[in-house]
């Protein structure tokens, strides 16, 4: 490996580091909003609400999210609606998050204690009431560890948007592999700066572990 | 636009084909990757602090970077080092991959097995190697196996990261058939089909095997 070639490989990478964290930030707050409602509309009393969250899981989770960017980079288009390579690729990332975070806000919220909304209805709260106050902030403590280990999962899945021509990371370094014909140099790069990244949400995700944890 | 579900008739054995690829990478990488993330787990629990640390830092390295630079490594960097085929370093990369997580899986496994039992294992003067074999191992498996099948699904869908490095496999095919046909739709949504098709497979293959290993009572 030559260090030369290291170091003159990082600037040229890092160039992309902005797309990838704005994929990563945008797929994660709309997808985290889609997954509190289908979270919610699967635990609702209308059956159609929760068979479309059924759906919604069963549908995203089973396809690769690469075949979710895919059809919003190559499909879409042909139903007349043309997205930029990088509103695609959000499109697809956000789908993907809301499938998986919706499974880990249900189970947060099934695993507090029945007793604790039977307790709620005896004080005469409502639901959307005890639902904020009472249940939703019990199941917080249980949905965190899941909550950011698919947070993790997706910033390294946003190195797939190099396969929809988005300028991120993966693919400033392949242009390195075409230009220079370098390869070990500029992957050692990549994958430091995305080891470097999840490490800094792992120490982020104990940290917010610690701060929702009980109080004893 | 007119929608053309025939092409996706027309199109089929070559879809096939890709899945057949896809199928490869999914046996190879699973192999790989449950022989090798076994090998990874009885190391991070061995009494050898330099075992230990080392399957904790290939741990930490595997499962922080994403599986589209292990493939890049794979691919560019071994495989051309030492001369293997696509599919060869494809396997590779996604079998080191899944290593890592298989690794965490196997040793929540065994964890979950109540040390009283190594500890009567212990007092039946039974060597470890003999008693990690004959009743801790056959005790966790109940345990590995839901989180071990539902990984398989992983493991599967991330096959189509393969594409990358050139593999033609399902999604690789779809893609070069959409560009070729303009059908991107009906063949996109025949691939999901597909897919779906294949993780729904390995759901009944764990339900089988849950039932096969669950206790007799």
């Amino acid at each position: 490996m030559d260090w030369d070639v290291v170091w003159e490989s990082v600037p040229l990478i890092w160039k992309g580091a902005g797309a990838t964290v704005s994929m990563f930030a945008w797929a994660l707050v709309i997808g985290t909003a889609g997954a509190l409602a289908l979270a919610l509309m699967r635990l609702s009393a209308a059956k159609p609400l929760q068979w479309f969250a059924i759906g919604f899981g069963w549908l995203f989770r089973g396809i690769p999210l690469l075949i979710l960017l895919f059809f919003a980079f190559f499909a879409l288009p042909e139903l007349g609606i043309l997205l930029s390579p990088f509103l695609a690729a959000i499109l697809g990332f956000s789908l993907w998050t809301a499938a998986y975070q919706a499974e880990v806000i249900r189970s947060g919220i099934i695993a507090v204690d029945p007793g604790q909304s039977e307790a709620s209805e005896a004080l005469g709260m409502t639901k959307a009431h005890y639902m904020r106050r009472i249940i939703f902030p019990q199941g917080l403590r249980i949905m965190v560890p899941p909550f950011t280990g698919n947070a993790i999962t997706l910033l390294k899945q946003t190195s797939l948007a190099t396969l929809v021509t988005v300028p991120e990371m993966a693919l400033l370094t392949q242009r390195i592999f075409s230009n220079n014909f370098k390869f070990v140099e500029p992957i050692f790069v990549l994958g430091m700066i995305y080891l470097a990244m999840t490490s800094v949400l792992l120490i982020v995700s104990v940290a917010v572990e610690r701060a929702v944890s009980l109080k004893v | 636009m007119e929608w053309d579900w025939g092409i996706v008739g027309r199109t089929f054995d070559l879809l096939l084909l890709g899945t057949r690829l896809t199928l490869v990478l999914f046996f190879f990488s699973s192999l790989l990757g449950t022989v090798l993330g076994l090998v990874l787990a009885l190391m991070r629990m061995s009494r050898f602090r330099l075992a230990r640390w080392s399957s904790l830092f290939y741990i930490w390295v595997f499962r922080g970077i994403p599986v589209l630079v292990i493939l890049f490594f794979a691919f560019f960097v071994v495989g051309r080092r030492m001369g293997l085929t696509s599919v060869q370093a494809g396997s590779l990369g996604l079998g080191f991959s899944a290593a890592a997580y298989i690794a965490e899986i196997i040793r929540a496994g065994i964890m979950s097995v109540d040390p009283g039992q190594s500890e009567a294992s212990e007092a039946l003067a039974m060597t470890k190697r003999h008693y990690m074999r004959r009743v801790i191992l056959p005790q966790s498996i109940r345990v590995i196996i839901p989180t071990y099948m539902s990984n398989s699904i992983l493991v599967l869908k991330v096959t189509s990261v393969a594409v990358a490095i050139g593999i033609v496999e399902l999604t690789g095919i779809t893609r070069q058939l959409s560009n070729s046909t303009t059908r991107p739709i009906e063949l996109f949504t025949a691939a999901a089909v597909l897919y779906v098709f294949l993780t729904t497979v390995i759901v009944v293959v764990q339900e089988v095997l849950e039932r096969r290993f669950a206790l007799k009572t």
